[in-house]
């Protein structure tokens, strides 16, 4: 790590001071700026080197954390409560250059994607819809201010409504998909801000360190607290598609344009389950006799359920990407188990899951988008002969498929490994028994794409067989840099584990 | 020693590289190289150069000298370590590497000599290997680089090749478990050091070692499978295997009391089996299983005196033993077979091979100036020393069940007794050769004027005192049961009451897999086909009909997969909402 | 087949068998003689007495309890021991002896080539 430190040498200083607010306020501005561009050329290359610059600020915002600890930003210069803060702390900054990097790779990943999936004339709004939600996801995520947490949501939010409804030019059930997702999404906006709004009734303020300070004084509050509570716990639960909530995810999944996919596997569901963290640990405290008991029965009840349901269901799916949309709910279900289990042991193997099954995810549906580009390919049983016609794609695809399903040296196998040992040091058996069979649930689902990829010959195309057509090489970087950060983090896991360890030790106190 | 032929200060990266996988590594070069002669450099090289290499990396002042550190994950290997103890082992299967690699130097065979190469390989790296990781890798590749050996030996030998490899496999797979087993325990540290049986862990390591050092009834893959391999396979076979589960088992369970009765019926139960076994073989591989009950309750004996007398009766034993096997092998070369009842009066055509094997013999009896003498002695008198009388008269009984079946029926059955008529020629150079030097080591290790002394200088354990082996007490009394049983041989023979030997197949514990175990297995077969022929209806209708449950609720078409309208995704989320705040309600 | 190329060794001269021992092994083939083999048993009874004798006047240093009691007691030890062994034997035998094919696995000796009695129906060269 100290050879990490020399990094910060380089940057600038006022980059470390203000980084936290140019962090949201570049996308942001970047967006509006983006959507009059005329030319889509200059809107991927802006969006490129603008997400280039978010995931620098972003690394170097996490590395000035783990130098000097938890830094408050105080906006325009008002001193919270007042004002709005902007807290760095173990908790948020790698989940930020989770979503920088993410960003950063999708929009790679788009160059080629978007050529062949969204119109030349919607292309810079498409990013510019694009980098809005990044500075949504980034602001949700980096703001101390309670409010401001659900304004960036729902500017998260629109946006992806619009990415997702962007497929439509691919397959019209983008449209219905996006509409069920406006729908839903809503209704957890506004059950959010309704949890805020109880909150502030409770005590007063909209700074979460203040709230959660008078929350601790009134020893978990009055009745409005637990409203409130239950208000928040479902409202991100929707967003997190929280088993039986996931109803929009599927689909939204399933047809947005490819790249959106991508993004929104790896980063929104994740910004959402850090609030949960946020809020049930950090606002809230797992003392409080409703808090525990709503992290024990719903959060673990429907977490455990999500993962054996969602896991079955992505067995029978013939939609490849729905397969790994079911997947996504079922691997919600391991996160949500590890917050439930609330030992910082469990809490670190929850958070560092969110973090590899952020890269694994991402590089799936990266491999899946290329599979489409080059085939059409949408179906799972469109799989076969892949493993000969497009061998790195498919590779890569084996490879980030064998840490989903949590196999030695990789990361899926650390984070698994970690929440199994986390519950049964909890004396939690029977979750150690849930998780060895959806592990085995997970195996089924995705060895039967890799079994029809490398054991049926390629399909015959009017008398002759598909000849080999590798993903381009713009498609392929992106995929290979999650495989092997993967299967990096399943070899040398010391510096996610250590991260997500301090993320835990920050919400848990200490040991 | 010269700075200058310190090679290890040349190229610092061979202190970090474990001598034996350059042993390992010229092996699979040889399995590459047509070259008969090349290969058999290689083998006589590589382990004089993995010898060389301990030599120097280990440094008699420090305690030990570690290196290799790896890191898996949470797992930290360390693949090389030598310390006082283990530097005998790598020191000893250096030399046998080199024993063994001039007696087979006439045999042009490139499976014979990787195999070789990489199991001997296998063997230096897995004594010097610090972690059970590593143990554990080595203790693997030790069975299936040798079962080559043992398949080499003919067609016959293909059941036992595929038996030992299974016993041993297993045996692998019970360390490995245990080793993390007892790492859990330790929190996370997996470093061979003391391992003891606190632990489910520690059981299930003594049970894997006690596979490979042939615990009573865990012992038949030694009888079963030596006899059966090649002539070169089974001198090499002898010198390692159980050699090494010694080694795990006096790093990690020294003074562990069981080991005391479990070696002293070791010693006991062979000599039974090897006085009725006609294939002489088979009779110096019940001597093998004999003689590392000495060692193993040596080990449970635990003192110092004890586990000195251990190292150096594993020393000298690798020695005889190979020397015993090397004579019954030429004898084998030349006449093509080691039936006791095929055999006899080879004096006439083998006069060297004859001496080498009654130094063995003589050797392996204990005998005043040659090798057992000093370090069986000093086993015993450890048990005397701890009271532990009555498994002290097992091992003298056992000592002359030794006299018995390696130090008179191997020689008189093969050189002796009744003439059989073969005349053949004397063995190649080479095996004389290496069983020259087997039998020079013999009595130089003993030599009462400078030779045993040097064996005591490699011994790891400080003594109070240095046991004093030739004094008039210790000489005389071993003397007098080893003249008493020579004598009594003499007198059993006369009257005819020694038995004839007989061609058989003498039943052992492998009866339990070979035969019980095997009809088991084939009478539940057709059992389950039977069954399955029965049941074959009612299982595929069970079967498509759990399919199709779940095909019905959870596939795309399913009812859990039914396109949720918004409003009942609403209605379920404010459905939740309510269990939440009824929760909260309710909470205490 | 097999009892012609046998016929020379049984039938031929005493010189002709020279001829196929060894050059050292003709200095010692009175080990052979049968009154060498009933003879010897007298060396070892003479050094297990010699033995005895010394074993008083050199008494064990760390003897068993019952050791001081018992002159040569390793060798009636030994002797015990080895009889009991050897005697164990035919009991043994008729317990566990099976026929070599018993497990099937070949390995068994060859008759063209075996000098065992019981399968070429021959005595032994004595």
């Amino acid at each position: 790590m100290p050879v990490m430190f020399s990094v910060l040498e380089l940057m600038p200083d006022w980059l470390l001071t203000h980084g936290p607010a140019f962090l949201m306020a570049l996308p942001l501005l970047m967006a509006a700026i983006m959507a009059v561009l005329p030319n889509k050329r200059v809107a991927w290359f802006t969006t490129f080197i603008v997400t280039s610059i978010l995931t620098i600020t972003a690394f170097a915002l996490a590395l000035y954390n783990a130098k000097v600890g938890t830094t408050i930003y105080k906006m325009g210069g008002w001193a919270p409560p007042h004002g709005i803060s902007l807290v760095i702390d173990a908790l948020n900054a790698p989940v930020l250059v989770l979503i920088a990097l993410m960003s950063l790779i999708t929009v790679v990943y788009a160059m080629p994607a978007t050529v062949a999936e969204i119109k030349p004339n919607k292309r810079a709004p498409f990013y510019a819809a694009f980098l809005l939600c990044v500075a949504g996801l980034l602001g949700m995520v980096i703001t101390g201010d309670a409010f401001n947490v659900f304004v960036f949501l729902e500017v998260s939010s629109i946006s992806t409504y619009v990415l997702v409804a962007m497929g439509a030019a691919r397959d019209r059930r983008a449209l219905s998909a996006a509409y069920n997702y406006l729908i839903l999404g809503s209704i957890g906006a506004t059950f959010f801000v309704i949890g805020i709004g109880f909150l502030y009734m409770e005590t007063g303020t909209l700074n979460m360190a203040d709230m959660a300070r008078i929350l601790a004084d009134l020893d978990g509050g009055s009745r409005v607290a637990k409203v409130a509570f239950a208000f928040i716990v479902i409202g991100l639960g929707l967003k997190l598609a929280m088993f039986p909530l996931h109803t929009w995810l599927p689909g939204a999944y399933a047809y947005a344009p490819t790249p959106v996919t991508v993004f929104l596997a790896s980063t929104a569901t994740k910004a959402a389950l850090y609030l949960l963290l946020r809020f049930t640990f950090f606002v809230f405290d797992p003392s409080y006799a409703y808090v525990a008991d709503g992290l024990l029965y719903i959060l673990v009840g429907m977490g455990v359920i999500g993962m054996v349901f969602a896991s079955l269901q992505a067995i029978f799916q013939t939609d490849a990407r729905r397969m790994l949309a079911f997947s996504s709910v079922a691997q919600v279900g391991y996160m949500l188990l590890g917050i439930g289990i609330a030992t910082t042991a469990s809490v670190a193997a929850g958070y560092l899951h969110l973090i590899n099954h952020a890269i694994i995810k991402g590089g799936l549906f990266i491999a899946l988008g290329a599979m489409w580009y080059r085939f059409g390919i949408t179906r799972t049983e469109d799989f076969q002969g892949l493993g000969k016609t497009m061998p790195l794609t498919m590779g890569a695809f084996t490879v980030l498929g064998l840490s989903l399903i949590g196999v030695p040296f990789t990361a899926g196998f650390v984070s698994k490994v970690n929440l199994a040992s986390a519950a049964a040091d909890a004396g939690w058996w029977w979750a150690v028994g849930i998780i060895m069979l959806t592990s085995i649930l997970a195996l089924v689902y995705i060895g039967r794409v890799l079994l029809l990829a490398y054991f049926q010959s390629p399909p015959q195309v009017n008398g002759e067989t598909v000849i080999r057509n590798e993903a381009p090489i713009m498609m392929l970087i992106p995929m290979w840099v999650c495989a092997l950060a993967s299967v990096f983090i399943g070899v040398k896991s010391d510096a996610v584990v250590g991260a997500s360890i301090r993320a835990a030790e920050l919400l848990l106190g200490a040991g | 020693m010269n700075e200058f032929f310190l090679i290890t200060e040349h190229f610092s990266i061979l202190k970090q590289i474990n001598p034996g996988f350059w042993v390992i590594l010229a092996g699979l070069i040889c399995t590459l190289l047509p070259i008969g002669h090349a290969r058999k450099a290689f083998v006589i090289a590589a382990p004089i150069f993995a010898g060389l290499l301990i030599f120097q990396l280990y440094d008699v002042n420090s305690t030990e000298h570690l290196g290799g550190v790896l890191q898996f994950g949470p797992v930290e290997l360390t693949t090389l370590r030598i310390d006082e103890l283990s530097v005998v082992w790598g020191y000893l299967f250096c030399l046998a590497g080199v024993i063994n690699g001039i007696f087979a130097l006439h045999e042009k065979c490139r499976i014979t000599d990787s195999s070789a190469l990489v199991y001997t390989g296998a063997a230096i790296a897995g004594v010097l290997a610090g972690d059970m990781v590593t143990l554990f890798v080595m203790w693997e590749l030790t069975a299936i680089s040798s079962v080559f050996l043992i398949w080499k030996g003919g067609d016959h030998a293909y059941a036992a090749g595929i038996r030992y490899l299974a016993i041993h496999v297993l045996s692998g797979v019970m360390l490995l478990a245990g080793a993390v087993l007892h790492a859990q325990a330790n929190g996370g540290d997996f470093m061979f050091n003391d391992i003891g049986l606190d632990s489910p862990g520690g059981w299930l390591m003594l049970l894997a070692m006690g596979i490979k050092v042939g615990f009573p009834g865990l012992h038949m893959w030694m009888q079963d499978a030596y006899p059966k391999a090649s002539i070169t396979g089974t001198v090499i076979l002898a010198s390692f295997t159980t050699k090494f589960a010694v080694y795990a088992l006096a790093r990690g369970f020294a003074g562990a009391d069981i080991l005391i009765w479990i070696g002293a019926i070791m010693t006991c139960f062979p000599v039974f089996f090897a006085v009725v076994e006609n294939d002489l073989r088979r009779v110096l591989a019940f001597s093998l299983n004999n003689q590392l009950g000495f060692m193993v309750c040596g080990i449970g004996i635990g003192t110092s005196l004890a586990l000195n007398g251990v190292v150096g009766q594993v020393f000298v034993h690798v020695i005889f033993k190979g020397l015993l096997f090397m004579s019954i092998g030429a004898v084998m070369y030349r006449t093509g077979t080691a039936k006791a009842s095929e055999l006899g009066g080879l004096f006439r055509s083998m006069p060297f091979t004859t001496v080498a094997c009654l130094i063995g013999a003589g050797s392996i009896a204990a005998f005043p100036m040659l090798a057992a003498f000093v370090t069986k002695a000093m086993i015993l008198a450890a048990a005397v020393e701890e009271h532990l009388y009555i498994p002290f008269l097992m091992m003298l009984f056992a000592s002359a069940g030794v006299m018995e079946h390696s130090g008179i029926k191997v020689p008189h059955f093969t050189f002796f007794a009744h003439d059989s008529g073969r005349r053949v020629k004397e063995a190649p150079w080479n095996m004389l050769l290496a069983m020259g030097i087997a039998s020079f080591l013999c009595f130089y290790l003993a030599w009462p004027w400078g030779g045993y002394q040097n064996l005591y200088a490699l011994m790891p354990y400080p003594m109070e005192y240095a046991y004093k082996p030739y004094t008039w007490d210790h000489v005389v009394f071993q003397m007098q049961l080893l003249f008493a049983a020579i004598f009594a041989f003499t007198l059993l023979k006369r009257f005819k009451l020694y038995p004839a030997e007989r061609r058989a197949e003498i039943l052992d514990a492998d009866w339990m897999y070979r035969r019980m175990g095997l009809n088991v297995a084939i009478w539940g077969s057709a059992m389950w086909d039977r069954l399955s022929v029965h049941t074959s209806r009612i299982r595929t209708r069970t079967l498509s009909n759990v399919g199709r449950r779940l095909y019905q609720t959870f596939s795309p078409a399913g009812a859990a997969s039914e396109a949720t309208p918004s409003g009942l995704a609403a209605v379920l989320t404010a459905g939740l909402l309510f269990v939440v705040l009824m929760l909260g309600y309710f909470a205490r | 087949m097999s009892v012609e190329t046998k016929l020379p060794l049984e039938t031929d001269v005493v010189t002709k068998q020279m001829d196929d021992i060894h050059p050292v092994s003709r200095y010692f083939l009175f080990l052979g003689k049968d009154s060498v083999k009933r003879n010897f048993m007298w060396l070892p009874l003479a050094g297990m007495i010699i033995c005895i004798i010394l074993g008083i006047f050199h008494p064990q240093k760390h003897p068993l309890p019952y050791e001081q009691y018992i002159p040569g007691s390793w060798a009636i030890w030994g002797f015990v021991a080895y009889s009991l062994i050897v005697l164990s034997a035919n009991t043994l035998f008729k317990l566990l002896g099976r026929d070599e094919s018993y497990y099937g696995e070949g390995g068994l000796p060859d008759p063209d080539y075996s000098t065992d009695p019981m399968v070429t129906g021959e005595a032994h060269h004595e």
